[in-house]
């Protein structure tokens, strides 16, 4: 049975949310929502990660077992990433990347 | 022509067990809230030495209905500083996973929505998703106590899904199957699984009466601190919406997931002649966890916020983390013996037994010091 | 009578979802909004492993994304005082020269990704027994690598996170 939709579209819905994230991390200012992009980028990795496991190459699901560590990585990340932006605003109250300078030297 | 269950051709069958699943699913919603609602009061009046309801009907048994009448025909109220879009949506995010969740429940042989092999997984997961809908609602709210309410429940649920989900593993590692039906059919005899896992039993009780928002862990909506928490802006259906339908509801999943897990679910005397008797049976396991729930409730006084966390991560997870350790081990030492499991299972539930009146004397202890040399 | 149509369909549906609450995430102005665009992305993500037959990864994406990384980031908004600036001050400096950078970017990997064809008919059955065993066989040691990076995250989150003053108890 030949699949409904093409595997190229799976890849090209993964690249759009890819290049949109892409986008929100090089132009918004505020620290939690580039936080929030860099979730959307890995999340695009993690559909053509699936949709190539599923229906390319070998038989087996390598590259979904890369999608657990993506998710595991994804967790740690924010986990961190939140604790810096509470523990930078706690020294000093801006939440926006431009402002906080104290690390530029 | 094939005969299926209950000598039904099987043609008919599926579109009809699925009509049959969707309705029972509705009732166990709806009137179970009514019901559960209820019992609940009527529970409570009893242990505290009242009667309880009694005007409307015999019993009192109407109360809940006049009660759901006047909650529907109220005035949908919103306060003017809410936020709109997210103030509306919140009773959704919470009320549609957990219909979801009735999906995969195995009522009686071969009466379940839908067998999925993932089905333990698909739970716990719509069971994490109720925790947006309250941190949304608390924040749309704008008002403190509602925030308050919201980021303690969020804090809540998240710190005791990691219990509920380590009790689970161990039951999937002893039966070999994250599918509901599995579970139910690997207890055919009287050694249920709770005769082998007590401790990750007593785990997801607690767990469960904490993820369900119940007492004693319904800080969340503690009225005495914090009004009613997430749910003080809400009025009318929408608050019924999110207190009795889903409360309620969730309290049913959470019950038919212990019976599923640990009191083998729909298997009871007489289910192999007769398999429409496995729904009375499952129904009478679960309204025995929610009889239990409610005796809790009764019974217990609530904990304070930093009590409950310090439960949950200094006692209730490494417990959780030993036992996972120690039954992953004695499966791999002894394949096919499940007595070293049990022994190690017991163990663990009699040191949690014994050691919560020594945690509290010590802590009783300290907190004594602390007075004395504040005092000083 | 076939549904093949069906899933073409769910397929549209679900892409337009992404792609939109994708770009929402970065367009809203207020960061709540943009936090449940991103878990509504995260939803519709779900759907399309769904699609693919990988319902694990489906439920885990699910249980981690929606209920445990937007929690945490709608956490982490309440906590820091989101105050309202102009439209104008959202985006950096250097906007429009990111926007060219990545549309540069973006139009060969897109034209390249939709060629790609299906390199084998869509496997049976679920993706719960094939990934348990990769992941628990010849993955085991970057499995409990990950474990510890887990832990390291935990460990690293709570000192950061943690206060000096002790009055505050």
């Amino acid at each position: 049975m030949t699949p409904a939709v093409p595997l190229g579209a799976f890849i090209a819905v993964s690249a759009a949310l890819f290049f949109i994230g892409c986008a929100g991390v090089l132009t918004r200012r505020n620290a939690v929502v580039i936080l929030m992009c860099v979730e959307l980028m890995l999340n695009a990795a993690n559909l053509a990660l699936v949709a190539f496991s599923r229906r390319y190459g070998a038989t087996d699901e390598r590259g979904s077992v890369f999608v657990v560590f993506v998710f595991v990585v994804a967790a740690a990340e924010v986990a961190v990433g939140l604790a810096i932006v509470l523990s930078a605003y706690r020294t000093r109250p801006v939440v926006n990347v431009d402002e906080a300078r104290a690390m530029k030297g | 022509m094939p005969i299926g269950p209950f000598g039904i051709d099987p043609g008919i069958w599926a579109p009809l067990r699925l009509l049959l699943a969707v309705a029972l699913t509705l009732f166990l919603v709806l009137n179970g809230a009514l019901l559960m609602i209820y019992l609940e009061r009527k529970i409570q009046a009893i242990i505290q030495d009242r009667t309880g309801p009694h005007h409307v009907g015999p019993f009192g048994l109407l109360q809940t209905f006049a009660d759901a009448i006047k909650l529907l025909s109220k005035e949908d109220v919103r306060a003017k500083a809410t936020d709109k879009a997210f103030f509306l949506m919140a009773p959704m995010i919470v009320f549609s996973p957990m219909v979801a969740s009735f999906v995969v429940l195995p009522f009686a042989p071969d009466f379940v929505g839908a067998d999925l092999n993932i089905g333990l997984l698909y739970l716990t997961t719509l069971g994490s998703m109720a925790v947006l809908g309250i941190v949304i609602a608390g924040w749309a709210s704008n008002n403190k106590y509602s925030l308050i309410g919201g980021l303690r429940s969020a804090g809540q649920l998240i710190s005791y899904e990691v219990p509920q989900i380590l009790s689970l593993v161990t039951v999937v590692l002893v039966v070999g199957s994250l599918s509901m039906v599995d579970i139910t059919r690997s207890q055919a005899g009287p050694f249920v699984n709770f005769l082998v896992l007590p401790f990750a039993f007593v785990g997801y009780f607690i767990a469960a009466l904490a993820e369900t928002n119940r007492t004693p862990f319904d800080l969340p909506e503690a009225e005495s601190e914090l009004v009613a928490g997430y749910l003080t802006e809400y009025s009318g259906m929408r608050w019924g919406t999110f207190l009795a339908l889903t409360e309620y509801g969730e309290v049913t999943v959470v019950c038919s997931i212990m019976t599923t897990l640990w009191f083998g679910g729909w298997q009871g005397p007489g289910v192999d002649a007769l398999p429409a008797l496995g729904i009375v049976w499952f129904t009478l396991k679960v309204y025995v966890f929610v009889l239990a729930f409610m005796w809790v409730r009764a019974t217990l006084p609530r904990m304070r916020i930093d009590q409950l966390m310090d439960f949950c991560w200094k006692v209730l997870i490494p417990m959780a983390l030993v036992n996972i350790l120690a039954t992953a081990v004695l499966l791999l030492a002894f394949p096919g013996n499940l007595w070293p499991i049990a022994i190690v299972n017991w163990a663990l539930v009699a040191a949690l037994v014994f050691a919560l009146p020594a945690l509290q004397k010590r802590r009783l202890r300290t907190f004594r010091e602390r007075t004395r040399l504040s005092a000083a | 009578m076939t549904f093949d149509f069906l899933e073409m369909v769910l397929f549209a549906i679900l892409a337009i979802a992404i792609v939109g609450a994708g770009a929402a995430v970065v367009l809203v102005g207020r960061i709540t909004s943009a936090a449940l665009f991103m878990a509504f992305t995260f939803l519709c993500m779900a759907g399309m492993f769904l699609l693919l037959g990988a319902e694990t990864i489906a439920a885990f994406q699910v249980l981690i994304y929606v209920g445990a990384i937007t929690v945490l980031i709608l956490y982490g908004v309440m906590f820091t005082p989101q105050g309202s600036r102009d439209y104008g001050l959202f985006f950096q400096k250097q906007t429009p020269w990111a926007i060219v950078f990545v549309a540069f970017l973006a139009v060969p990997v897109m034209v390249f990704a939709s060629s790609f064809q299906d390199g084998r008919p869509l496997a049976r059955g679920g993706d719960l027994v094939p990934l348990a065993t990769s992941l628990f066989g010849d993955f085991a040691y970057p499995f409990e690598v990950a474990s510890v990076l887990l832990l390291a995250a935990l460990v690293g989150a709570i000192v950061l996170v943690k206060r000096d003053d002790e009055e505050i108890r």
